[in-house]
């Protein structure tokens, strides 16, 4: 089976931390973000996966090299010249997704994290007989969305209506498909939308199947849904394999603690923070619902809440980093120093405290 | 027992529960006078600097606070310094002079009868004491100014000019000399030629402090002011020239003002005196003010007694920057339980062979305690608990307080009874504490070596305190410049209050900026 994930463009939703690293390597819970999908593509069996890419596929790829052996997976870019909105680049990487086999592939949007139910995806698919299927999720505010009305018992897709303003149902798409080649037909190379041009025509053809997504769902597009996100992930981690997360008398509710990081004493951690490999977090600190990225330092008393803390920077002894604040890569806050919201782009030394959200250039 | 000396006293203005508003909330608790700076009331600093006048035979503090409020200070005080203080407790405000008038016959009639009955309760007859002697001075100092007072300095000059009286004057900036008492003096003399309150335009930048020393004929002046004031009312009669000065015309008989009513009549009349004092002099009006006079009495006490400020490199005690103040009953606990990882230890052990960078790296974090560090501008009041890796810059830390692991306290005084959560945080909004990030100890250090002379070099300290926080351009009396917690405040855990002012006995259990919390 192949699959093909659709990168698309410069993360600009998820700056700073996206001026270092393409989106999809920007870690999510001590993993880049895309290495989450890949390694649950290779579980139900996909050999081959395709990136849509039109920003820096070198380096993409570069990264992705010691993961095609160490997974044994094959991992190749389809780079777009121009943006080819969400259904153009699976004409674009047509050649590399038709094979002989005739199987379905499975088409992902990068930003969407869930306990990726590809299983249960094909044998859903399997059993409609239908040429697509794709997940939903409920939300609470579907009409912030594009809502797929279904037929509840067999899931047949009725039709799409997108914000809609009058309540017609609660799922949504959850950017994750798996289509027969045939669909591929449907597709021209140029720049268009598989909900709004494709989709519907297949569900006008009662061949298009929705499932509701068993488990979480979150678009980490943005911090604030990504520091959701982590919640959600390491929630459902505690179900599925509890021993990955950090135990003892110092933690507070799901922590994942890499093993070559190092905690100080008296510290208090979590609930639900992340903190990557090669991390120093020295004594006396309080880290809740945050993500300290690799090669960190959180020096002495310090404490963060709701924070990404993004790779190589430092936060001062008794510094205080809160309520959304972000700070790229190799990011020095002095000490003592409190920063509230502060959005602060890679390289700077913060060395004045950051009272109301604001951005750090 | 007997001495034929000249005997000179001391009157201290506390002023009455009605005034100092601007002080609140923390005078809500405790008269202003009261309020501790560098671990010390307020009242304090100039009772002590009174000890230092050569035959003085008592000090009088005049206000209109309820007895009450200061009978355990004045009996502490009295003891403690061995020297006679008294409270005298006025009716009602009568004005700086009026005040001093109106107990014009007790500070005269200073005789050692008195002063022994009132604290040896003498066995012996009191008869044998009797030997009236005559005061030949009076010093009247205001109890919210804060300086060095430099009192025998000033007593000898004014013996020199030979007037009625001599006043402290400080150089100010043009632009600040508006808010105070401008005066003009002869540059060779010294004589007041010229005095104005508060003017509207600029007359001088010498201002007055609030300190003085009268002869006793002074009584004749303010008596001649309450006089005219009588019969003027009794003439029922307004001429032209009296409806100008109508704002004194309503002024009760007994309410004498000592700058316009007093110092303005008798500038040029060669018996008013000015003596310049180049140290520190600062007006406590607000909360903002008390912590920065806190800072200037805790840099005078590294030259006139650095036995009061505590020390401590964090080895095996809290890590102690700058001018700290911490009373001995204060419990700051210096490590948890100096802790060190002892599986790091072990690592470290293990992997000695793995290279220096590594085990020296390793060894570095093993050794990061849980202590405090504390300064510079702190002071720590009675039975305070200050808990394990706290940081405290720029406070006051006043009685009974609690503050738990991790808190930090920046530019803020935390009031009686407070207590602050573990990883909360109290602060102001910009560093405007005292240069915040030049170390403070390398400044003096240097100035130290320049100097050849400590106390030098610490009037030299003094001077950039007090023209960092000019500069910084920190509005004072603002009342935002600083975070204040009144008594019984409760801060939770991991909360913070920024820039706020939080009335006593609440509770913030979510963070605030900017806010006066009623």
């Amino acid at each position: 089976m192949k699959a093909l994930i659709l990168v698309g463009g410069f993360g600009t939703r998820l700056r700073p931390l996206t001026l270092s690293v393409p989106k999809p390597l920007v870690d999510f819970a001590n993993k880049p973000m895309i290495l989450h999908q890949i390694e649950a593509l290779k579980a139900v069996g996909v050999t081959e996966v395709v990136l849509a890419i039109n920003y820096q596929p070198e380096v993409m790829l570069n990264f992705l090299k010691e993961f095609e052996t160490k997974l044994g997976i094959k991992i190749t870019c389809s780079q777009e010249t121009e943006p080819l909105g969400t259904a153009g680049p699976l004409a674009l990487a047509r050649d590399k997704l038709i094979d002989d086999s005739g199987e379905p592939f499975f088409v992902l949007n990068s930003d969407v994290i869930s306990e990726y139910p590809f299983k249960e995806i094909i044998e859903f698919h399997k059993s409609h007989g239908g040429e697509a299927s794709i997940m939903v999720t409920k939300v609470d505010e579907p009409s912030k969305y594009g809502v797929v009305v279904m037929e509840e018992s067999t899931g047949q897709v009725e039709k799409f209506v997108e914000k809609p303003k009058i309540f017609v149902g609660n799922k949504i798409n959850a950017g994750i498909y798996l289509l027969d080649p045939s669909v591929l037909d449907r597709i021209q190379l140029r720049p268009t939308s598989i909900e709004k041009e494709v989709f519907p025509k297949i569900a006008a053809e009662k061949k298009l199947y929705a499932m509701v997504l068993p488990g979480f769902w979150m678009d980490i597009g943005q911090p604030r849904d990504y520091i959701t996100g982590l919640r959600l992930y390491l929630d459902s981690l505690r179900k599925k394999s509890s021993s990955k997360l950090a135990v003892g008398a110092h933690i507070v509710g799901n922590v994942l603690v890499d093993e070559t990081s190092k905690i100080g004493e008296g510290c208090l951690i979590g609930p639900d923070v992340a903190i990557g490999p090669g991390c120093v977090v020295e004594s006396g600190v309080r880290l809740s619902r945050c993500t300290i990225m690799r090669g960190v330092r959180v020096k002495k008393h310090a404490c963060i809440s709701s924070s990404i803390i993004g790779w190589h920077s430092t936060v001062g002894q008794w510094a205080r980093v809160e309520n959304m604040t972000i700070l790229g890569e190799d990011v020095h806050v002095c000490d003592e120093i409190y920063s509230n919201g502060g959005v602060v782009l890679p390289h700077k030394e913060i060395k004045s405290s950051i009272l109301k959200p604001e951005i750090v250039m | 027992m007997a001495s034929s000396e000249e005997r000179v006293v001391a009157v201290i203005m506390v002023g009455g529960p009605t005034k100092g508003t601007r002080f609140r909330p923390l005078s809500l608790n405790i008269p202003k006078p009261l309020f501790p700076l560098a671990g010390q009331p307020m009242v304090h600093h100039p009772i002590s600097a009174c000890k230092r006048i050569p035959n003085l035979a008592q000090i009088y503090l005049v206000g209109f606070y309820e007895e009450r409020e200061f009978a355990l200070y004045v009996s502490s005080i009295s003891n403690e310094l061995k020297v006679p203080v008294r409270y005298l407790r006025e009716d009602k405000p009568h004005g700086s002079a009026g005040g001093l008038y109106n107990f014009r016959d007790l500070i005269l009639e200073d005789n050692p009868v008195f002063i022994f009955c009132y604290y040896t309760s003498a066995k012996a007859s009191p008869l044998t004491f009797v030997i009236v002697e005559r005061i030949s001075h009076i010093f009247l100092l205001n109890c919210d100014v804060c300086c060095s007072f430099p009192l025998p300095e000033m007593l000898e000059a004014h013996r020199r000019y030979g007037g009625m009286g001599t006043i402290l004057v400080i150089k100010v900036s043009a632009e600040s000399a508006y808010q105070f008492g401008e005066l003009v003096a002869d540059p060779v003399t010294n004589e007041l030629l010229h005095y104005t309150e508060k003017p509207e335009t600029f007359v001088s930048d010498r201002i007055n402090c609030g300190v003085y020393i009268f002869r006793p004929d002074i009584f004749t002046a303010i008596g001649g002011v309450s006089t005219q004031r009588k019969d003027r009312a009794n003439l029922r009669r307004m001429s032209s020239f009296d409806a100008l000065q109508s704002a004194t015309r309503s002024l009760p008989s007994d309410f004498v003002r000592l700058d316009q009513d007093i110092l303005s009549p008798l500038a040029g009349k060669k018996q008013l005196y000015t003596y310049e004092t180049m140290d520190f002099w600062e007006q406590i009006k607000t909360p903002g003010m008390a912590l920065k006079c806190s800072a200037l009495y805790l840099a005078q006490y590294r030259c006139t007694s650095s036995h009061l400020l505590a020390s401590g490199d964090g080895t095996n005690s809290a890590s102690i920057i700058g001018d700290v103040y911490i009373h001995p009953s204060a419990k700051v606990h210096s490590t948890a339980k100096n802790i060190v990882t002892s599986s790091s230890i072990d690592k470290a052990n293990l992997l000695d062979g793995l290279g220096d960078e590594f085990v020296f790296q390793q060894s570095k974090f093993s050794d990061s305690k849980m202590g405090q560090s504390i300064g510079p501008n702190v002071s720590i009041s009675a039975n305070a608990r200050v808990g394990p890796g706290v940081r405290l810059i720029s406070c006051i830390i006043l009685d009974d307080v609690e503050i738990k692991e991790n808190a930090v306290v920046i530019h803020a005084i935390v009031g009686w009874k407070s207590s602050i959560g573990r990883w909360s945080r109290v602060q102001v909004s910009q560093e405007c504490y005292t240069y915040p990030n030049m170390p403070i100890l390398l400044i003096t250090e240097i100035l130290r070596i320049l100097h050849k002379s400590f106390c030098n070099a610490i009037q030299w300290h003094i001077r950039l305190l007090h023209l960092s926080s000019e500069q910084a351009g920190g509005d004072h009396n603002a009342k935002l410049g600083i975070t204040i917690l009144g008594e019984a405040v409760n801060v939770e855990d991991e909360v913070v209050v920024v820039n706020s002012i939080v009335l006593p006995n609440k509770t913030l259990n979510m963070s605030v900026q900017e806010e006066i919390i009623l």
